[in-house]
């Protein structure tokens, strides 16, 4: 039998056995090599409480070469894009070693939850968060968790707007005072979160950037 | 009453010598038990590589200075991938291949 088709049974085998770690891997279709791995998110983090899908796919000489991962549950991470979740891991990359397993990679990447590296981003609109505020930061990740990962409770006074199913304000990570303000000044909601997002307007940021600067950008 | 041996068979039962073991005894059945398997392939020491039919002294194992075990085929298929950088994929320090034990 195929080596690689002999090992991800076996390490599929492995993973339904341990009951302890939490960590789950499931088939996607009939093919071993495309699988999904979930995990919950680390206590004491913003992402407790959700529960995290990753999309696993199995390279041709595996392995030798390191397996692709990627989240398919949205992330606020430094190291997660955002939008594509897509995963900046050494050890998905160069620093991949044959010892390593699904069960091990799927739990690097919950540690990676638990210490994020804004330095090295793969989201560099979420790093700059990170680093101007930190508390605002888990804010967000915290409602992304649950929003998107399941995670508990309804914070007071961030319930959904009418008529969406979420608060786009609190998923850029943006104060609603701060939106409303260049809203009422006649521009559309989204238009002024997608700008605000991008000028990192949170923190101490707010103080730097001019309503002047905001405007043009918003008449761009 | 007199008994008459008719047949016989003889069973007989190798391991690799690791050094792991040292009663050598069979390992524990904690599926957690990873000791005794390449960590590279997953396969036991005594069975075969994925890349051989027969175990035994044509499949062997490599040891390595830092005390890490692998098949040596599986281990050198590694080595060859520049992605290795010729490091011991436990512990990443560059592998030497030590004197064979035994």
């Amino acid at each position: 039998m195929d080596a690689r088709l002999r090992r991800v049974n076996k390490e599929i085998a492995d993973c339904k056995n341990d009951k302890t770690s939490n960590i789950q891997i499931d088939l996607v279709d009939e093919s071993p090599f495309h699988l999904k791995g979930s995990f919950p998110g680390p206590e004491g983090t913003p992402y407790e409480g959700g529960r995290f899908e990753v999309d696993i796919v199995i390279p041709e000489s595996y392995p030798f070469q390191p397996v692709k991962m990627k989240f398919i549950t949205k992330v606020y991470h430094p190291n997660i894009s955002s939008a594509s979740g897509a995963i900046c891991l050494d050890i998905l990359k160069d620093a991949w070693s044959p010892v390593l397993t699904l069960k091990s990679t799927l739990i690097s990447l919950q540690s990676l939850l638990c210490s994020p590296e804004p330095n090295d981003p793969q989201d560099a609109e979420v790093a700059k968060h990170y680093t101007t505020s930190k508390a605002s930061f888990e804010e967000t990740a915290r409602y992304w968790t649950q929003v998107y990962a399941g995670g508990p409770g309804q914070r007071k006074g961030k319930n959904p707007s009418k008529g969406s199913v979420h608060d786009d304000i609190a998923i850029a990570g943006l104060e609603r005072v701060h939106v409303e303000r260049f809203e009422n000044l006649g521009f559309d909601r989204n238009k002024v979160i997608d700008v605000l997002r991008r000028l990192n307007y949170r923190g101490s940021n707010v103080a730097q950037i001019t309503d002047d600067r905001v405007v043009e950008e918003l008449l761009k | 009453m007199k008994v008459t041996v008719k047949h016989w068979h003889a069973v007989a039962q190798w391991r690799w010598d690791t050094g792991s073991d040292a009663d050598n005894t069979h390992p524990t059945n904690n599926e957690e038990e990873e000791g005794d398997v390449c960590g590279i392939c997953r396969v036991p020491f005594e069975g075969c590589c994925p890349s051989c039919r027969m175990p035994g002294d044509d499949c062997p194992l490599i040891w390595g200075e830092c005390t890490h075990i692998f098949h040596m085929h599986c281990l050198l298929k590694w080595i060859g991938t520049a992605a290795s950088k010729q490091q011991c994929p436990m512990d990443r320090r560059p592998w030497v291949t030590a004197e064979r034990r035994v």
